[in-house]
């Protein structure tokens, strides 16, 4: 057993300071409860930094390849961390309003941050499973965090149910995968290579499929996204964000491991590419068509964001280093423009006191910055350039058609990006086009220094991948080099 | 200097972008002043490009060539030839006059207004300039974001209807057209974007894919164009787009659709052009006569000037298809005239909609009594628009009824009915807004044009006569381009007829050793 | 009769499918957690036979089955607190209430 604690400082680092921040609640007096906030920032920014200072690469196996560091891993480490990052900056003003026991709202983002880490860097099965259920128990528990608000314990139950139910098939399905190879190592093949070597049999059909719809709750994959809309809607809207962002980057690090080695080699893959494909042409379709019905903007986003997964799939399913690095890149993009926009929601919410997307009217009247802001962002999702959003469309589109039989799938997501540009463009309509009686009580928003950190990073993430890709492009591509499967 | 011009000429409204946000939002005559002094420039800078144009060359001109992701490798990669030429300065030409078009129209928001102006002007003169097809196709949809506001913020009553409408369509062909664009990146070994290169490459692919290929850029081309059946975007978005918008629109954006046609549907897919060509002529006919005669029927101005743009842009259409020196040269002059004719037209209905607030046909008569100096403009430029002879209109809609003539009568016949169907609802139009009895008494008390206004309409006249009656000055250009193309494509055209209409013209052998091949980029 | 591998699994799927069913036919939110936790057992019992049949030197399907165990309890605690939650709110477990949230 090859205990190698150095290359899990950050988890280790990330672990300890939530429970720092849960006991530093205790000392600090009611007024002064923002400095948790200002902690935890510190905790993420401290643990990205020791991300990159971590040795990576095909050595760093540690706890008998329960642990793996490659560049893959720390890529969505990164992720991660700057998707709490900019969760724990945004909800500055929420926590103020609705939430008690900050100390344990704050702890518990954290923590659940160390799940996804610990999750990216999984390569076995069992401490794949326990790094997920550690990322998404404290998501229960936070989405149903502003006890009084009854949409939010609805919300809390309805993802607990379902967080359950997905976690028993994904077990059922390795449980399977357990049996018909007698290991539950992922890396160096072991489980790929047996499973591949077998010919294609129920059993493996099962456990794939299993494995897949667990993974696919989680994800919220059409046809497994029905907790999603009712989970944003009724989650305190950063843990909304955080939960589109980090724990859909986290769950799409698993999948990776676990499935794409199967059909990337042998005689699974040609099964494997045409289901995962169908579900992608599913979330694109559903996603879209459904986010063009909503008046709630966090429902619209959550649909949105089932959407983006199925773009996401496109690359996935594309099956070749092209398609992975398209991938992350599509989450990187992601990541800035829907934190971004969650962020401009928060502030919304907590100046209107409302999610509908009527209520975003004459926003460009009252402040134009903010306005233009979520313009850019709805823009990035939405694939139109010079933003983030249209790089990593064009990289996933292009790893698909460098593939070669995709090209149905890809007309799908032509289709389908022309029908989310209408639900996109509603927004910005809303904001600069209709009119509205402004209040004067209303006319000018400050906003928290905090949430301006986070609305900024998400413009300056957005802009600079759009107009000048190319680091981050070289970033991707050794991201996925270094990937084995 | 030289090499970077082109930078300069398309980035400069962002600077002018970056000093209106400077400024403060009620201090209206100072963000006037940087936008008109900003495009104004613009403007100059073009002619600067202009008087250094080397007309004898017909490769890139003042080529600037960085890379940008060179992980795909993308470049940075601006130029000019004599096709390009004439279209970036109508757009700088356009772009100022639009500024200064809307120096009394537009008071509502005026800031986000010329934002908007000024972004749209780097958009097209990037997708004009642009040697490098990822460059192109992030200016191409660019341009669609300040287009959406003009229309959405500043329309009329039905605007989110006709700018949503507009960006849908707009998308839908140019998303195509990215599938296309990476389809080609692969096949080509994925290692360019550069136009040139490609162009080189995709003329030896097989006849089947090139009509796939062809059919998707064509799709977003001819949605742009607009050509018959996908114009319905265009009268919404003219109609309610303000009167700014409209020039542009009219001015520069359709015109996006016909340069794609020239530089990339043509000289990418020769092969799957001559397939192409009866069903582009028939369309480009349908289009001239339909759009003609829908115009007729109009109650509302602009929206008879929005569907006479239908049948100009058939024009367009049809002298391509000739792929010989007149209809291609024709093509490219009636670009320039349709720019200007349409674009006066619709400064000059937006003046009467300032005054008036309606543009209703059976409102007005006997205008001309009340404001003689607008009624002289209007006519001169609706007759320009009819094409009479010393105005613009003749020598473009000449050119191309001569050059497809010499391929294909038929179509020329059928084309010519639309110059005559223009005299109708053009003099028709004129007879009712302008003579007759003056029975409004709303229209007794108009105001005659400003000076300013004038001021704007002088430029648009000047170009008027000058291209009809010494158009030598825009052909001169343009000639070795349009002749390096029409050669270039007609080396892999079987068509015999089309074979011998261009040799014909243009002093060209195809059994010459093509040893230039790389030698069309002048650095 | 040798009581076989089969048989466990048999036994395995038995229970997993019972757990669904009730999972999605259950109205009151205690019994879809119990119908949940049967799930986790059904794959326990897999683990634990696939370590007997399939690893017998290894003891790997025992460790995993600890874990489940021990998440699943973890996850009842939270999931009862929720429930809790959700009676002081709606007064009410069963879920046809929980429909604030449509579309």
């Amino acid at each position: 057993m090859n205990l190698r604690f150095d290359i899990m400082i950050p988890e280790l680092f990330l672990f300890g300071w939530a429970i720092v921040v849960l006991t530093a609640d205790l000392f600090f007096i009611k007024e002064k409860k923002n400095a948790l906030l200002y902690m935890s920032q510190f905790g993420f920014l401290a643990a990205a930094a020791l991300v990159i200072f971590t040795p990576t690469g095909p050595n760093e196996v540690g706890f008998g390849y329960m642990f793996y560091n490659d560049t893959f891993a720390s890529f969505f480490k990164i992720v991660i961390l700057l998707a709490g990052f900019m969760a724990v900056s945004s909800s500055f003003e929420a926590v103020q309003k609705s939430i008690e026991h900050k100390g344990e709202f704050f702890g518990l983002v954290i923590m659940s941050a160390v799940g996804m880490m610990f999750l990216v860097s999984s390569t076995e099965l069992v401490s794949l499973y326990v790094a997920l259920e550690l990322s998404t128990i404290p998501l229960f528990i936070l989405t149903a965090f502003q006890k009084r608000y009854l949409k939010s314990s609805e919300a809390g139950l309805k993802y607990l149910i379902l967080g359950a139910l997905s976690s028993a098939l994904l077990l059922y399905g390795m449980s399977f995968m357990y049996g018909m190879t007698g290991t539950t190592v992922l890396l160096a093949g072991s489980i790929t290579m047996l499973l591949n070597s077998a010919n294609v049999h129920y059993g493996l059909v099962l456990s794939l499929v299993l494995v897949v719809a667990g993974l696919g709750f989680k994800l919220a994959l059409v046809p497994f996204h029905m907790w999603a809309p009712d989970v944003y809607e009724g989650a305190p809207t950063p843990i909304t964000s955080y939960l589109s962002v980090a724990s859909k980057a986290a769950g799409l690090a698993a999948l990776t491991r676990i499935v794409y080695g199967f059909y990337t080699v042998g005689t699974a893959a040609e099964y494997w590419g045409i289901l995962i494909a169908i579900l992608a042409a599913l979330a694109m379709i559903i996603g879209n068509f459904a986010a063009l019905l909503q008046s709630n903007i966090k429902r619209m986003l959550a649909y949105s964001s089932i959407a983006q997964a199925g773009y996401i799939l496109v690359g996935f399913v594309a099956a070749s280093q092209l398609g992975l690095s398209g991938i992350s890149i599509y989450i990187f993009a992601y990541l800035f423009a829907n934190m971004g926009a969650f962020a401009i929601v928060v502030a919304v919410d907590h100046k209107l006191n409302s999610d509908r997307i009527e209520d975003y009217a004459g926003m460009a009247r009252r402040s134009p910055l903010i306005a233009v802001c979520m313009t850019i962002f709805l823009l990035s999702l939405a694939g139109i350039p010079p933003t983030a959003g249209f790089i990593a469309k064009y990289k996933v589109f292009m790893a698909a058609i460098e593939n070669g039989t995709l090209f149905w799938l890809v007309m799908i997501a032509v289709a389908t990006t022309v029908v989310s540009i209408f639900y996109y463009a509603r927004v910005i309509k809303e904001m600069f086009i209709t009119e509205r009686e402004v209040e004067s009580s209303e006319s000018k928003w400050i906003l928290s220094s905090p949430i301006t950190i986070a609305i900024l990073v998400g413009l300056i993430g957005t802009l600079i991948i759009g107009i000048y890709p190319e680091p981050f492009l070289e970033l991707a591509s050794t991201v996925t080099q270094s990937f084995v499967y | 200097m030289d090499s970077s011009i082109l930078t300069i000429l398309t980035f400069l409204p962002i600077l002018g972008v970056i000093l209106i946000w400077l400024t403060g939002k009620e201090n209206h005559s100072m963000i006037k002043i940087i936008a008109w002094a900003v495009t104004f420039i613009d403007f100059v800078l073009s002619l600067y490009i202009y008087f250094n144009f080397d007309a004898a060359e017909s490769g890139f001109q003042f080529v600037y060539n960085v890379p940008w992701i060179s992980h795909f490798g993308i470049q940075y990669a601006v130029g000019i030839d004599g096709i390009s030429l004439w279209l970036v300065i109508l757009t700088t030409f356009l772009g100022w006059l639009a500024v200064w078009s809307s120096w009394t129209a537009v008071k509502d928001r005026l800031k986000g207004y010329m934002v908007s102006l000024l972004i749209l002007q780097t958009g097209m003169l990037g997708v004009f300039v642009s040697m490098d097809l990822f460059l192109f196709y992030v200016f191409w949809e660019v341009m669609l974001i300040p287009m959406y506001f003009l229309i959405g913020i500043w329309g009329g009553p039905r605007k989110i209807y006709a700018t949503i409408k507009f960006v849908l369509f707009t998308m839908l062909g140019s998303l195509l057209m990215l599938v296309a664009i990476l389809f080609i990146y692969f096949k080509s070994g994925g290692t360019t974007f550069s136009i040139l290169e490609l162009t080189r490459f995709c003329v030896t692919l097989p006849v089947s894919t090139q009509m796939w290929l062809f059919a998707a850029f064509g799709l977003a081309f001819a949605i742009k164009v607009p050509m018959f059946p996908f114009h319905t975007w265009l009268p919404d978005a003219h109609v309610q787009a303000p009167t700014a918008g409209s020039v542009i629109l009219a001015g520069v954006l359709l015109k996006m659709g016909t340069y794609g046609f020239l530089r990339f549907c043509i000289p990418m897919f020769p092969q799957a052009f001559e397939q192409f060509i009866p069903a582009i002529s028939v369309l480009a006919v349908i289009g001239i006569i339909y759009g003609a005669l829908v115009a007729m029927v109009q109650k509302d101005v602009k929206s008879l000037v929005a569907f006479s743009s239908v049948s100009h842009m058939g024009f367009i259409m049809l002298g391509l298809t000739a792929l010989n020196m007149q209809g291609m040269q024709g093509s490219i002059l009636q670009m320039l005239n349709h720019g200007i004719s349409t674009g006066a037209l619709f400064m000059i209905v937006g003046m009467i909609y300032e005054r008036r607030h309606t543009r209703m046909i059976a409102e007005f008569g006997g205008v001309f009594k009340s404001m003689p100096i607008w009624s002289t403009f209007f006519i001169i430029v609706a007759l320009s628009s009819i094409g009479l002879p010393f105005t613009n209109g003749f020598v473009g809609e000449f050119l191309i009824l001569t050059g497809t003539f010499g391929v294909a009568p038929v179509y020329a016949i059928l084309g010519a009915t639309g110059v005559i169907l223009a005299a109708c609802y053009m003099l028709w139009m004129i007879k009712r807004v302008l003579f007759g009895e003056l029975t409004k008494d709303e229209n007794k008390n108009l105001t005659d044009l400003k000076l300013f206004e004038k001021l704007v309409l002088v430029p648009f006249i000047i170009m008027i006569f000058w291209i009809g009656i010494y158009p030598s000055t825009f052909l001169n250009p343009m000639k070795t381009s349009v002749e390096k193309l029409i050669g270039d494509v007609t080396k892999y055209v079987k068509h015999t007829d089309i074979e011998n209409e261009a040799e014909a013209f243009i002093p060209y052998n195809p059994h010459e050793p093509q040893t230039e091949e790389h030698a069309d980029v002048r650095h | 009769m040798q009581v076989e591998l089969i048989h466990f699994l048999c036994l395995a799927a038995i229970l997993f499918g019972i757990g669904l069913y009730g999972v999605l036919t259950r109205r009151n939110a205690i019994g879809i957690l119990m119908c949940v936790e049967l799930m986790f057992n059904a794959v326990n019992i897999n683990f634990i036979s696939f370590a007997k049949f399939i690893t017998p030197d290894k003891i790997i399907g025992q460790v995993f089955a600890v874990f489940v165990i021990v998440i699943a309890a973890a996850e009842a605690t939270v999931g009862l607190a929720i429930v809790i939650l959700i009676y002081r709110n709606f007064k009410d477990v069963f879920i046809d209430k929980m429909n604030i949230m449509k579309w």
